[in-house]
């Protein structure tokens, strides 16, 4: 009896699977909706006082607006819910003029008080991002409505126009409805962060439907948006992890865009008819750092005869193309960039720099690496260059959280790293990797050279020219001296349907907005 | 019997608060650092100083620990530093998903796993016994990804009979959470277009899931199988002229079922551990990939209250098979 009992009850499952199959097909995507197949699972919260996620900031780009935003060629400030502004003679203090009419999601109006209130308040939760802010605006007092449609922003320092569109276009700066937080307020969390953490509180193109995590974030366009309602009524941004996963709904359908193929699966899918791979610069650098306060790399000779060493054409096969070759540490097509590439693999030439060095039979190094594809590949391809000269590196492949503590800790030897651009001015890059006091990459690399002065000029420097020629002299000067070996700029690679047009993104990190998408 | 339970219980408690000593410890004294991880590389220092204060990461591990087990008995699990979430809060939500997935895989596996050994076990040495043993040591070598990914080019890609990752499609609304689970949910809604959209989506990964389940039971029913069919009763009870039917399921598989029965709590118990690879082929948003990602950034309060629930499930499973044992041999007493 127990047998059939059994029997039975496979059948039930089996029967209770198979209308399943009939009701699961999948469809094509709507022509006003757009699926975007992506990891999702770094969202950890949407409030643009907190989210700090490449996903979180890129979704907030459309939920939010910020006072100013960058020209396409990131030379100069444009609108954004401030149509003009004013700088006072010192260049410290600027005047705001709002937009009129422009409206929250909720219809509250978007004025001087609502800008005062969020810029506040961002930085009065002091969480991820608020540094950003902090870092040049001392109190939170410094941002005042001066009247109902201007607002005066006193900052810390001198603050050349593309720095003040730094900080002020960044998500952390964004206007959040004073109204709807005030609402959601509660005793232990009275700027209602946890509120704004899931929902939606902003004026931009679109409006947050639903958030579930990892799974899906439903956005809708905002029928009142000043700017026009976006050409793509809903957009839906799928978690999808797994990078075959991602292709197979592409290539079903199922999913207009995808961000996260491995780069063999990028070649893939530009073969493939129906498909395309838009392919777009990066302000961003990877690297290899060599850490000075390892005794073989305090040697200049030494840092250098590795630069010599290393066969950089071999970067580019090993990343299938995806990658801008170049040596400089302001990446191509930022202000300020040097084009100088004169390191090439030459033997004798660093052979020639280890006897100077007195290190002519070698030495070992570790190097560490995460295991992201295809940086393994890269450190191997290192480790065999190098051997090449003596230096026996042993690679090691670790979790980031455990590369982050040694690198942070200042006890790696070798690391290969990445570094996104903050925000589009060399300022990020030189700070990070050329000034030592600024406790970045060059203090973590035990790199401490009196180029660090030039780049903490730099900054103030409201000379176009003089700055351009201060930015390109730190560069030449890492170039020569610095504990860096830059493997290239990374490009940004989506695939998509070949329905979908109108995408442009930018080469910061994060931006690129759906709001100017339509499918054919 | 009683007894027998509220001994079994304390037990299980003492086995638990020593997987939390262990894991905490563990997980504190291994390098890395975790407001690092989750804050990346350009984060500032004083950021991750600031945060690493505001967590109470930069107190004495024995003090952390104190502070842990002090809100502990106070049923706070602690916030996790990765999603910023109490923990309580994040097992609530992913922990469904798996239950959900792994029950649906078990029973598949236990089923299928039973009818495969009593099979092979009663046509021993056959042709049919050769092919089974043959398919479960192919079914038990090939790697989950793997069986994954292929199943969901042939059945989603190429076939599409069967919807892509995920639970849910993305235009169909989620039915009111009452329990988390989709399917007990849409059922508790009446939402029919729910039901038959989630299992659909439940179809492959609970397969692959299930099919090593399934192996291991099966190879383990078959070896019990065998053993009992050449015990002498068996042998009175075919002599009595019994049909083979009754013979092989009411004699010999219900006084094989003990082993069976073990295998089956066990891998009922690792099932709800989450599976981090079907979850992650198959973009189930589950236990698996939580606890992942909270080892990965040494997320620790999310990593402890895993701990706690893994250590409650495995406790709990253990349990219940020992009690299974009374019911399916009467001749076991629990003193």
């Amino acid at each position: 009896m127990r047998g059939r009992y059994y029997l039975a009850l496979l059948l039930l499952v089996v029967l209770a699977l198979l209308p399943a199959t009939a009701g699961g097909a999948p469809g094509r995507v709507p022509q006003n909706v757009l699926v975007i197949g992506r990891i999702i699972g770094d969202v950890v919260s949407l409030d643009p006082a907190e989210a700090f996620e490449l996903t979180s900031t890129w979704i907030d780009e459309h939920l939010y607006e910020t006072l100013v935003e960058f020209s396409r060629d990131f030379t100069r400030a444009v609108p954004g819910l401030a149509t003009s502004w004013t700088v006072s003679a010192d260049g410290k203090t600027y005047t705001f003029t709002l937009r009129s009419g422009v409206k929250f999601h909720s219809g509250n109006p978007v004025d001087a008080k609502a800008v005062e209130f969020s810029l506040r308040r961002a930085m009065r939760l002091k969480l991820q991002p608020a540094f950003i802010l902090t870092g040049f605006i001392k109190n939170p007092e410094d941002v005042v409505a001066i009247s109902a449609n201007q607002v005066r922003i006193t900052f810390n320092q001198v603050m050349p126009e593309i720095l003040m569109t730094c900080v002020l276009s960044n998500p952390v700066a964004s206007a959040v409805d004073p109204a709807l937080v005030q609402k959601n307020a509660t005793a232990s969390d009275p700027l209602a962060n946890k509120w704004v953490a899931e929902n939606d509180a902003g004026s931009g193109p679109y409006i947050l439907r639903r958030w579930t995590r990892n799974a899906v974030i439903e956005l809708v366009a905002f029928d009142d948006y000043w700017g026009g309602r976006p050409r793509m009524g809903r957009i839906f941004v799928q978690d999808i992890p797994e990078p075959t996963a991602q292709l197979l709904a592409l290539q079903r359908g199922d999913v207009d865009m995808v961000t996260d193929l491995l780069p063999a699966q990028f070649v893939q899918a530009a073969k493939e008819a129906g498909l395309v791979v838009k392919t777009s610069p990066q302000f961003a650098l990877r690297y290899l750092a060599m850490n000075v306060g390892y005794e073989p790399f305090s040697r200049v000779q030494v840092r250098n005869a590795v630069k010599w060493a290393i066969d950089y054409t071999a970067f580019r096969r090993i990343f299938e193309d995806q990658i801008d070759i170049g040596q400089t540490i302001v990446p191509a097509r930022m202000f300020g960039h040097l084009p100088d590439r004169p390191y090439s693999k030459n033997l004798d030439r660093a052979r020639a720099l280890m006897r100077e060095a007195g290190f002519e039979r070698g030495f070992k190094a570790e190097l560490l690496t995460v295991p992201d594809p295809p940086l393994p590949d890269i450190a191997a391809k290192i480790k065999e260059d190098l051997a090449q000269i003596g230096i026996e590196v042993e690679v090691k492949v670790l979790r980031s959280a455990d590369i982050l503590a040694a690198y942070r800790g200042r006890t790696h030897q070798m690391v290969i790293a990445r570094w996104g651009a903050d925000y589009p001015d060399p300022d990020n890059l030189a700070t990070a990797l050329a000034d030592f006091d600024a406790r970045v990459l060059a203090y973590r690399n035990q790199w401490d050279h009196p180029i660090k002065r030039t780049v903490q000029q730099a900054v103030q420097e409201l000379d176009r020219a003089k700055r351009d020629a201060m930015y390109r002299q730190i560069q030449k000067v890492v170039l020569d001296e610095g504990p860096y070996v830059i493997i290239g700029y990374p490009l940004r690679l989506l695939a998509m349907r070949a329905n979908v047009k109108g995408l442009d993104p930018s080469p910061l990190s994060v931006t690129y907005g759906m709001w100017g998408v339509v499918k054919e | 019997m009683w007894a027998y339970l509220v001994r079994r219980l304390l037990l299980a408690l003492v086995a638990i608060s020593g997987v939390l000593v262990i894991v905490f410890f563990l997980s504190h004294i291994i390098p890395g650092d975790p407001i690092a991880a989750i804050l990346g590389p350009q984060a500032p220092d004083y950021v991750i100083e600031d945060l690493r204060h505001r967590w109470g990461l930069d107190r004495p591990i024995p003090e952390q620990f104190v502070r842990f087990v002090g809100r502990l008995v106070r049923g706070d699990l602690g916030t996790s530093i990765a999603t910023k979430r109490p923990v309580i809060s994040d097992l609530r939500q992913f922990f469904p998903a798996t239950i959900e997935l792994a029950t649906t895989a078990i029973i598949v596996g236990a089923l299928a796993g039973l009818a495969v050994g009593i099979i092979s076990a009663v046509a021993h040495g056959s042709w049919l016994d050769h092919t089974v043993r043959f398919l479960s040591l192919i079914g038990l070598s090939m790697p989950v990804f793997w069986l994954g990914l292929i199943l969901l080019l042939v059945f989603y890609y190429w076939l599409g009979v069967l919807p892509g990752p995920g639970q849910l499609d993305i235009f169909i609304a989620r039915p009111p959470s009452v329990t988390g689970m989709i399917l007990l949910d849409s059922l508790l809604a009446r939402d029919s277009v729910a039901l038959r959209n989630a299992l659909g989506h439940l179809v492959l990964p609970a397969l692959v899931l299930g099919s090593h389940a399934l192996v291991g039971i099966a190879r383990i029913t078959r070896a019990s199988m065998l053993e009992v069919l050449g015990q002498d009763y068996i042998k009175v009870a075919r002599a009595k002229g019994l049909a083979e039917r009754t013979v092989i399921l009411r004699h010999a598989l219900k006084n094989a079922l003990l082993p069976i029965i073990t295998v089956i709590g066990i891998y009922y118990g690792g099932l709800l551990e989450g599976a981090v690879l079907t979850e992650t082929v198959f973009a189930w948003p589950g236990l698996g990939r939580y606890a992942t990602s909270a080892i990965l950034s040494q997320d620790f309060a999310a990593i402890m209250g895993v701990t706690i629930l893994i250590a409650l499930i495995f406790s709990l499973a253990n349990l219940v098979v020992d009690l299974a044992y009374g019911f399916l041999n009467p001749k076991i007493r629990y003193e």
